[in-house]
């Protein structure tokens, strides 16, 4: 029998980005990460910085960017806790938060090794860096290469 | 530029369905034609087909050629697929509109749906990811909206002091004028202490603030003034005002979650195209995919001021009898929500309303409106149509 479902059926999606060169033209965001750092691009010519990076500034069109840190440490201002259909690959309870970054910018992020009822408003949290899995790219002569990436979340301090 | 009249709409049953996506988006073809016996699949020149999650849950692309062939159409002036999420089936009819009115086609079927249960149950958890922005939210683990909503929800009982036994208002209403919808999901009816101590999804949504996961299509025939006349023995309904608005995407650039800024734009210009204000409006339906969204909606499309959508609830005021009925036939809480289908089965229920032959009526209704919101509240569409012109 011919079986590419091999008993199982298709359902794998990748819930993470192509991070490598290879791939993705904003890759040092990766690189960065890795270094537990939180950047973002910045425009050269108009100043202004957008959050995701870019390859081309959507305020004046340049693409004479630069990368710029961003705050890695922010305050907690609404928490939800999701317990029951969290997606496969992620922990329940799946908390989430939005956070202020020193009001450069307010993302609504996970945040890892909460329990529910733990985290408030008004909480700290900081920046956490961990290994996803990783990404099995076809080499030559029927190799598959696994590169390893990294995403981000954030943890109560 | 030309008129352009509704005069067709029906839908297959919605619920968990043991039928193909295919299977499904035939139902509401036959369901549409039915409507109207005097128009045909001959008549028809153009059909969009909305689906969002065709490639991903039935594996198919090229929809709308095959959607077609199913239904004996074919088309000699348009035939493409559209792809909105949420607000998927109304963004069809806003470019069927557009595609009259310029001439490009004369009689263009417009049919959305989705076959989103598989045969792995617990993918439905998972495939949502694919409707945010997938690099920078899904990989957070969104993408089921419950979370999204429960921060939209605590920021605005914060704020204007919106109370869970308002929201859980919302789910009565709509459960209620959903009891006798044949193609509903739910037709049960529920009281309001059974919202409030229903089991918590992500607090302060709990199971009744939700819509659930839908399989199902709908279909409706938009002609041009002239043609529609000819084409239907039941009153002409026109669309008289259409537009959609997005200024953000990602939830890191979505400024203000309690105040729907595109909301109140779409909302703006489609009334300044009907030539009508929020308060002529006799009937609604809004995107209830959860409680706290048609209450917001209530304040962003004009119906209240602002803060004050809980009370416009508590106080019936979006009920039958009450100031503009939102929901008549259910909503996204009673009816389910199949992406491609929603903003369609909003547009037929108005559409009946309008004619006068909707299975709960408001009596004497002559201008109606339909809104969806989609992905992270990231864009909004808004829709008027009328009896009249004027």
């Amino acid at each position: 029998m011919n079986s590419a479902l091999e008993g199982k059926y298709a359902v794998t999606m990748d819930m993470y980005p192509l991070e490598s060169s290879d791939f993705n033209r904003i890759h040092p965001f990766y690189d960065h990460l890795k270094e537990g750092r939180l950047t973002t691009t910045r425009c050269r010519d108009c100043g202004k910085k957008s959050f995701p990076p870019r390859v081309m500034c959507p305020h004046c069109m340049s693409e004479n960017l630069e990368w710029a840190d961003l705050p890695v440490t922010g305050t907690v201002l609404v928490v939800t806790e999701e317990e029951v259909g969290v997606p496969v690959g992620f922990e329940t309870p799946l908390i989430h938060a939005l956070i202020d970054l020193s009001g450069e910018l307010s993302l609504f992020a996970r945040i890892r090794g909460c329990k529910t009822g733990e985290l408030k408003e008004g909480d700290q949290v900081k920046l956490t860096v961990f290994p996803v899995d990783p990404l099995p790219v076809d080499g030559k002569k029927g190799v598959v290469i696994l590169q390893e990436r990294v995403f981000f979340a954030f943890e109560k301090l | 530029m030309r008129n352009v009249c509704v005069i067709a709409g029906g839908q297959s049953i919605w619920g968990v369905r043991k039928a193909t996506q295919r299977d499904i988006f035939q139902e509401a073809g036959k369901a549409c034609f039915q409507d109207n016996p005097a128009v045909s699949n001959k008549d028809i020149d153009g059909i969009i087909v909305g689906s969002a999650y065709t490639e991903r849950c039935s594996f198919q692309t090229h929809l709308a050629p095959l959607v077609a062939e199913y239904l004996g159409i074919q088309p000699k002036n348009l035939c493409v697929r559209v792809e909105l999420l949420c607000a998927t089936g109304s963004s069809g009819i806003i470019l069927a509109c557009a595609m009259i009115k310029s001439g490009q086609a004369d009689v263009v079927m417009v049919v959305g749906g989705e076959k989103l249960y598989t045969p792995q149950r617990w993918e439905i958890n998972y495939s949502e990811l694919a409707s945010v922005d997938h690099d920078w939210d899904s990989s957070m683990g969104l993408g089921l909206p419950p979370p999204v909503f429960a921060a939209v929800a605590k920021q605005h009982m914060k704020l204007y002091g919106t109370t869970e036994e308002q929201m859980a208002m919302v789910s009565v209403k709509n459960r209620r004028n959903g009891l006798n919808n044949p193609k509903g999901q739910f037709r049960e009816e529920i009281n309001l202490e059974t919202a409030i101590n229903a089991k918590a999804i992500v607090p302060p949504m709990k199971l009744y603030d939700c819509c659930p996961v839908t399989d199902g299509a709908a279909a409706v025939i938009l002609a041009a003034e002239e043609k529609a006349k000819y084409l239907t023995d039941k009153p002409l309904v026109y669309i008289r005002g259409t537009a959609q608005a997005s200024l953000h995407n990602m939830s890191a650039n979505f400024s203000n979650w309690t105040t729907w800024e595109s909301l109140r734009i779409a909302a703006r210009q489609a009334y300044t195209k009907a030539r009508v204000t929020a308060g002529d409006i006799n009937v609604a339906q809004t995107h209830d995919c959860f409680t706290i969204s048609e209450i917001i909606e209530y304040e962003d499309l004009g119906f209240c001021e602002k803060g004050e959508g809980g009370y416009f609830i508590q106080e019936g005021k979006s009920d039958f009898g009450g100031q503009v009925p939102v929901n008549t036939d259910g909503g996204l809480l009673s009816c389910g929500h199949p992406f491609g289908a929603t903003g369609i089965r909003q547009g037929i229920e108005i559409m009946r309303q309008l004619r006068g032959d909707a299975v709960k009526q408001v009596e004497g209704a002559r201008i109606g409106l339909t809104h969806n919101l989609s992905g992270f509240i990231a864009a909004h569409t808004v829709l008027i149509y009328g009896r009249d012109l004027e």
